[in-house]
């Protein structure tokens, strides 16, 4: 079996001659296909890069709930909230933004995005900022 | 030939949005956005302009405006307006790949494949579309020509009523002709401030005025430009989206010091960053650079204003930043004059060609094992400073004096662009 596709992928690799004579020049790195592509987090966690921004969570009191103080949350625009989502909003008179779950928004407040993850990093790999 | 249709989507006070995205308290307040050195008023808020600051005021006269008004100012977040332009341009190319970037803030598109009836009930919910998935106020014009799609969103932006987009399609001729009949002559896209004083010599006041101009007379006025101006505004369209990027023509790079200076060193200093910046984009578009040159001033603002330039035609073309710098560095000897209280200095560099290219010196001595060294090492600047970001690597005299690097006091955070400064949001129980 691993030999036929061997065999057929090397014929349609290989360089013709002018006079027709075929030239083997190996396997194909399965890699370059498109259809076998590595797993990749930005496919994971969000949808719409368009409108997908980064915030910083502050506060503690969702640690139960594995949301912590300093995480970084992934926020997408595009979203209709529903009311167990979780969302950043801001309140008009307001100094700062603010995160609950939907249906604990106050009247008046205007939903920023809806937030699909939270990353909590527990051993941070990189210091730098980008 | 069938009727094309064109939508300009254009930003409201773009840079001004773009820093009210992550500051809502900002909303209905004024804002205004100056260039990178805090010098100039580069967007405003629309109550900024109600205010009576213009656009590119030099920001130390309004300071007491800026005061007494409580205005917000920032100084440009140029990373973030490319970020936010690119989110917009990227959700615009689900409509149609038929997409022009005009500027940061402007693409045109062509959208006559698409089957819409109602143009600007359309306009309103990719206006929609954009405030809500971005987060930016954009307006539209609609119109079977792009000059005429550039004034209808003019029209969009200045009046509530429509709701952020108009539209010229189905337009009735007595209706179109009240609106062009609005518009003054200098506010046509195109004309500005150089042919309006022309025309305005023929009696043309108003858009309606020049779309009623006989295309010979425009032609005879304008060159070929106005008659092709007289078209689109009849909806007869000339322009076509254009989408291919052109190479550059000439590379500039120009900076004005953090304070004035007649200290020799902070002018060599700014010449060598100048040409680091101008070189790193010139070998980007694999180009050499066959005249290069420089020019300082003084204050515009201030008495005695004075301009110097050089400018050097070379034997052999470069994009050799150490090439580029030495060379200026000579010339600036001789225009320098401690006496001067230098404010602003640019490197230009122009006549290019292909790096693969070269032509050789009159003499036909063009040393190339020297060309191949130098590109050697260019090669390894530049990949050193790709990889590992701009300028972790340069050259000794670039860095000479801090005094010339821009002052950039009341930038926002890096929202989009460092983790370190992402917006915060607090949990609410």
């Amino acid at each position: 079996m691993q030999e036929d596709t061997h065999d057929g992928a090397a014929r349609q690799t290989g360089a013709s001659s002018p006079d027709g004579i075929s030239v083997h020049t190996g396997f194909p790195n399965p890699a370059t296909d498109a259809s076998l592509r590595s797993l990749d987090l930005n496919r994971l966690l969000i949808a719409h890069s368009a409108s997908t921004y980064f915030f910083r969570v502050r506060g503690n009191e969702w640690e139960a709930a594995g949301v912590f103080d300093g995480d970084i949350a992934i926020v997408d625009r595009a979203l209709d909230a529903h009311k167990t989502d979780i969302v950043i909003w801001w309140n008009g008179g307001g100094e700062s933004f603010s995160i609950s779950a939907r249906h604990k928004v106050p009247a008046g407040a205007t939903v920023w995005g809806v937030i699909t993850s939270t990353i909590h990093e527990h051993r941070k790999l990189r210091r730098d900022d980008k | 030939m069938t009727d094309k249709v064109y939508v300009l989507v254009d930003c409201n006070n773009f840079f001004v949005s773009c820093e009210r995205l992550f500051r809502p308290d900002l909303e209905n307040k004024p804002v205004v956005v100056l260039s990178s050195n805090d010098g100039c008023v580069v967007a405003r808020s629309n109550e900024a302009k109600q205010l009576g600051i213009p656009m590119g005021a030099p920001a130390f006269k309004h300071r007491q405006t800026f005061r007494d008004h409580h205005i917000t100012q920032f100084s440009g977040s140029f990373e973030l307006y490319g970020d936010i332009s690119k989110r917009i341009t990227a959700l615009l190319a689900t409509i149609t790949p038929r997409i022009e970037i005009y500027s940061v803030d402007e693409s045109f598109l062509d959208i006559s494949a698409l089957p819409i009836t109602d143009y600007e009930a359309w306009g309103r919910m990719v206006k929609a579309a954009v405030q809500r998935d971005i987060g930016v106020p954009v307006s539209l014009g609609i119109a079977p020509t792009k000059t005429l799609a550039k004034m209808a969103s003019e029209i969009a932006k200045q009046h509530d009523e429509y709701g952020g987009a108009f539209s010229f399609i189905g337009l009735d001729p007595a209706k179109r002709d009240a609106v062009l009949h609005t518009m003054p002559v200098q506010e046509v896209w195109g004309i500005g401030w150089r042919l309006a004083p022309k025309v305005r010599a023929e009696g043309v006041a108003t858009a309606l005025n020049l779309a009623n101009m006989r295309p010979q007379r425009a032609q005879q006025l304008m060159g070929i430009h106005g008659r092709q101006l007289v078209s689109e505004l009849n909806g007869v369209n000339c322009y076509t989206l254009t989408s291919e990027r052109t190479a550059a023509k000439s590379i500039m790079r120009s900076r004005t010091f953090g304070e004035d200076t007649s200290q020799a060193h902070v002018l060599e200093a700014a010449i060598a960053s100048m040409a680091a910046r101008a070189a790193f984009a010139l070998r980007n578009e694999k180009l050499l650079a066959r005249r290069i040159g420089f020019f300082t001033t003084t204050n515009r603002h201030k008495p005695g204003y004075r301009r110097w330039a050089r400018e050097v035609q070379l034997a052999t073309p470069t994009n050799d930043s150490g090439e580029i710098m030495r060379i200026l560095t000579d010339e600036l000897t001789d225009v320098y004059n401690d006496k001067q209280m230098y404010h602003r200095l640019g490197v230009f560099l122009h006549d290019f060609v292909p790096e693969d290219a070269v032509q050789t010196d009159l003499l036909g001595t063009v040393d190339t094992a020297q060309h191949d060294r130098a590109k050697a090492r260019m090669r390894a600047l530049d990949s050193v400073n790709n990889r590992w970001g701009k300028h972790k690597l340069y050259y000794a005299a670039e860095d000479l004096s801090q005094a010339w690097q821009p002052r950039r006091h009341i930038g926002s955070p890096r929202y989009v662009s460092n983790w370190n400064e992402l917006p915060e949001a607090h949990i609410v129980q």
